[in-house]
């Protein structure tokens, strides 16, 4: 639950997947507890400046009297899937940041925040073949030539 | 036979075979109508032949094959040296084979909506370039007539084209800078028009095209959807002469996210501006890369990629790229 809960938010979640859990939230108090706690790490981690000194401190005590994060996953590793490992990791680096940055500013978060949305972007190579291609279709000059102008596209790198 | 051919075809086309008629007919005819000919019977010509293609110091030689039938154009492009490169055409669909299994994907995206050249695209032309009809001459043993496109500045090349004197079909090109150095050439060793050419590569019909595709592991992508509008983005330093041709919103093969084109064109050269979002592009090249003729820039604005396409000297494509800026409503 907590796994999936986590791959939720990182967007892994394929969209049934997501709507069973969603589900399952509103039924279970406890899921909607840990929803709630993993959505106030991300708001830390993003704005920890927002975050007032009682409540970063009241945070910091919940989190360390919950082992719930970590503990349950060491006790069952069996029923840990290979794929929910990232989630592990990922919340497990939430905390960590989330108590460093209570311990040494935020700067470390800041950090963190731009490593995770680097990972997110689904790179594309860029592709100078797409752009003639796409060029061609409205040149005259390519219009006169017919298939001849292709050779752009296909002459072998200069 | 010519009913069918001319089926589905726009007014605009008919006048350009009306055009093409006269053209041959009458040599008295304005110079600048041979390139309407000549686009015409690029469309509408049966042909096949070897192609020597030159550009700086590399040397290609390919064989052409056009052909036209009831579901339409049919176009292979096949390199004959090396590995497998080749291009096949039907239609608005593009496929790229690269090496022997590797297959690469691209299509065209827009069937064109408009004849290519409009009367009043000749009329541009003609403030940017003077039309003069040169000696005739013989290309891949075909008569063929001779007209070259001098520019009136240095902001973009000369071109001379031979067309053949019969059908207007282009045989031979050269587009030379402003020192008459020759930036690439093409012509054709060997043609045959008309007559029976190989069309064992042609599907008979829609649907086995999209057999040949399944059979070949290949995927035409999905139609790409063209919208129209107003970008926002300004393009101040185009050469004079060049016109808005369209502006729209596209995708294009291998991204997700829509892209920004707009184009513009002098009656014979084109020019494209490119606007993507950032964070779609793995390893961003940027700076100018050249391919014969066409010159491609790509830099970064305002966050954005700004890639600059033209068949147009180094300069001028730098000189637009360095000019598009962000005037209006926010991008989406």
């Amino acid at each position: 639950m907590k796994q999936e809960i986590s791959a939720l938010m990182d967007g892994e979640l394929f969209e049934d997947e997501a709507e069973v859990l969603l589900g399952k939230l509103k039924r279970q108090p406890d899921g909607s507890r840990d929803w709630a706690t993993y959505h106030l790490i991300g708001d830390v981690l993003r704005q920890p400046e927002h975050i007032r000194c009682g409540f970063t401190e009241s945070f910091h005590r919940r989190l360390q009297a919950e082992p719930t994060i970590l503990a349950p996953r060491q006790h069952k590793p069996q029923r840990v899937k290979h794929y929910a490992l990232s989630a592990v990791a990922s919340v497990m680096a939430l905390a960590l940041v989330a108590w460093l940055s209570m311990q040494i500013g935020n700067e470390p978060a800041v950090q963190m925040a731009n490593i995770q949305q680097k990972n997110a972007v689904r790179p594309a190579a860029y592709q100078v073949n797409d752009y003639l291609m796409a060029h061609q279709e409205f040149s005259p000059s390519a219009d006169v030539q017919g298939a001849a102008t292709f050779i752009h596209t296909v002459a072998a790198k200069q | 036979m010519k009913r069918v051919i001319l089926k589905g075809f726009l007014p605009g086309t008919l006048l350009l075979l009306l055009g093409m008629v006269s053209a041959v007919a009458d040599p008295l005819l304005d110079d600048a109508d041979w390139l309407r000919t000549m686009a015409f019977a690029a469309h509408q010509t049966n042909y096949s032949g070897i192609f020597i293609y030159q550009a700086g110091g590399r040397v290609e030689m390919s064989r052409i094959t056009h052909l036209i039938d009831r579901q339409g154009e049919h176009e292979r492009l096949q390199g004959l040296e090396g590995p497998r490169r080749e291009i096949i055409r039907h239609n608005d669909r593009v496929w790229m084979f690269v090496g022997d299994k590797k297959v690469k994907f691209g299509k065209r995206h827009v069937r064109r909506t408009f004849p290519a050249l409009l009367p009043e695209q000749i009329l541009t032309l003609k403030e940017s370039y003077t039309v003069t009809q040169e000696e005739e001459d013989r290309v891949a043993d075909h008569h063929a007539h001779t007209i070259r496109f001098q520019p009136k500045d240095t902001l973009r090349y000369a071109r001379k084209m031979w067309a053949h004197s019969d059908s207007g079909l282009l045989l031979k090109a050269v587009v030379l800078d402003e020192h008459n150095k020759v930036i690439e050439q093409y012509a054709f060793s060997q043609l045959q028009i008309g007559g029976k050419i190989d069309r064992k590569w042609v599907p008979d019909s829609e649907s086995e095209t999209e057999e040949i595709t399944v059979r070949e592991h290949l995927s035409p992508l999905p139609q790409a959807n063209v919208e129209s509008l107003s970008s926002g983005w300004q393009v101040d330093g185009i050469p004079a002469g060049f016109k808005k041709i369209i502006e729209m919103r596209r995708t294009l093969a291998h991204r997700e996210s829509p892209v920004v084109q707009i184009v513009f064109s002098d009656g014979l050269a084109a020019l494209s501006v490119f606007i993507e979002q950032l964070g779609e592009v793995e390893h961003p090249r940027l700076g100018l890369s050249s391919h014969g003729a066409v010159h491609v820039y790509r830099k970064l604005i305002d966050g954005m990629y700004v890639t600059v396409v033209g068949e147009l000297p180094p300069r001028s494509v730098l000189q637009v790229a360095e000019s598009v800026r962000y005037a209006g409503m926010p991008y989406e």
